[in-house]
């Protein structure tokens, strides 16, 4: 298994770069290090080509954009927070660093406006737009581990890798399936969800079931909803066992819930909230079939409804018995 | 008839387990849900163990097992709980419902093979 979970440090943010390389760049390359930022650029300039990476992309936490992009950033601006208007853009400008000058339709799309001589007004939009979430790495740590132990009980002969997990403001759905599970005690109300391509994953289930039937079963797409649902299932218990505890009925657990709205046409779910959600991607390799795609699996968490990670705290009962085995009464 | 009811929701658990079971020469009888369960159970008396998930919709473990003592009036047969749970206070419910046995998952059935066997014996 792939540890990337001992070099969890500061969170990152994948931002979408639409800005020139220059002499001036390098130094912005730093900053983005500094704040946290992972640059994705496209490979051609054109409004085509950043739609595309747009429409693949799907867990951004914002846009970096340069005034004169494309010899008209405004207007690749426009298209983009028309088609993504959850993403934060950032307008690095050379002369002023304001929206001066921009219509008030125009200004209301960029969260702020910079020059590359005072990148403290765009630290501090990072910091309100994509970073305004603290969550603990002690919680992001444990979450990558059970979750690469439910995956590994699962996905049995598969290799996981673990990337850096990082901060989203995405609201597209990544593949076709996707499983969803409520979480709820006091410190923490929200959901947890696990994304994939369905093509991959019952490609993995096949295999599996052929390993262990010489006689070809068929596998359908419910083989695939139950081994995500189960993979699901194990990670909210672990989650549950390890962060909840003996948590029943907290005092303070007002049951309140909003609508959670699913688009299925533009793979688009909202929670009705706009804060940054906690992103983790998990990789499949099947170790018996070196060539076989991986299967790519991203685990999202929507605290939409109560986030206090000053209350968090790990559970302290410890248990007599491993899992798996059998405490007798 | 069969020895073990296996209940879950899961049909990878279903699966996974009863064939564990019927390879180490066990007969088998699934069910989907704690409703599920009870009737299976009702139906099929000579059981001799429930292996059963807790969080199912329609019955949950829990509420099944406690059915099966107050409403089948069925005391005999052994019930294990497979389960994501490892919570203290439902275990504590479980032992008062005459659970026997917990089993945190995933499911190792060669670490548990032994002692279902005798619970079946």
């Amino acid at each position: 298994m792939h540890d990337a979970m001992n070099n969890i440090g500061q969170l990152v943010s994948k931002v979408l770069v639409l800005d020139e390389v220059g002499m001036g760049f390098d130094s912005l390359k730093a900053f983005y290090e500094e704040c946290g930022l992972v640059g994705i650029r496209a490979q051609k300039n054109d409004a085509a080509s950043v739609m595309a990476i747009l429409k693949s992309n799907v867990d951004l936490g914002g846009i970096m954009l340069h005034e004169n992009f494309n010899d008209n950033g405004l207007a690749l601006a426009r298209d983009i927070h028309a088609m993504r208007p959850e993403l934060p853009i950032f307008l690095r400008r050379d002369a002023i660093a304001s929206v001066a000058g921009l219509s008030e339709k125009d200004a209301a799309i960029f969260r702020c406006a910079y020059t590359l001589n005072d990148l403290q007004v765009l630290k501090d939009s990072l910091a309100a737009s994509i970073f305004n979430r603290i969550y603990p790495n002690d919680l992001v740590r444990g979450i990558t581990q059970i979750t690469s132990i439910a995956l590994g009980a699962v996905f049995r002969n598969c290799e996981i890798e673990v990337e850096t997990p990082y901060l989203v403001k995405d609201r597209i759905i990544y593949g076709e399936v996707f499983s969803m599970i409520a979480i709820e005690s006091g410190w923490c109300r929200g959901y947890m969800m696990l994304q994939a391509e369905e093509s991959a994953m019952m490609d993995m289930i096949q295999r599996a079931a052929q390993a262990d039937n010489a006689q070809n079963p068929q596998v359908t797409f419910r083989a695939l909803n139950n081994v995500l649902s189960e993979a699901t299932n194990l990670v909210w218990g672990a989650f549950k066992n390890r962060y909840v505890g003996q948590e029943q009925n907290p005092d303070n657990l007002l049951l309140t819930q909003v609508p959670i709205i699913i688009n299925h046409q533009r793979h688009f779910i909202s929670f009705g909230s706009d804060d940054p959600q906690l992103c983790i991607k998990y990789v499949l390799r099947d170790s018996l079939q070196a060539h076989a795609a991986p299967v790519i699996l991203f685990q999202r968490f929507v605290f939409n409804l109560n986030w206090s990670p000053d209350q968090f705290r790990e559970t302290t009962v410890e248990s007599l018995v491993d899992s798996g085995e059998l405490e007798l009464f | 008839m069969a020895q073990i009811l296996v209940v879950d929701d899961s049909g990878t658990v279903r699966n996974e387990v009863s064939d564990f079971l019927k390879a180490n020469g066990l007969s088998v009888t699934p069910a989907v849900d704690g409703k599920d369960g009870l009737d299976k159970l009702k139906s099929d008396p000579g059981i001799k163990l429930v292996i059963s998930d807790v969080n199912m919709p329609n019955m949950d473990g829990i509420t099944m097992s406690e059915k099966i003592r107050s409403e089948l009036n069925n005391s005999a047969v052994n019930i294990i709980i497979l389960t994501t749970e490892n919570n203290p206070a439902m275990k504590e419910r479980g032992k008062a419902a005459g659970i026997k046995g917990w089993i945190v998952k995933p499911f190792n059935g060669e670490a548990v093979i032994s002692t279902l066997k005798k619970l079946v014996a």
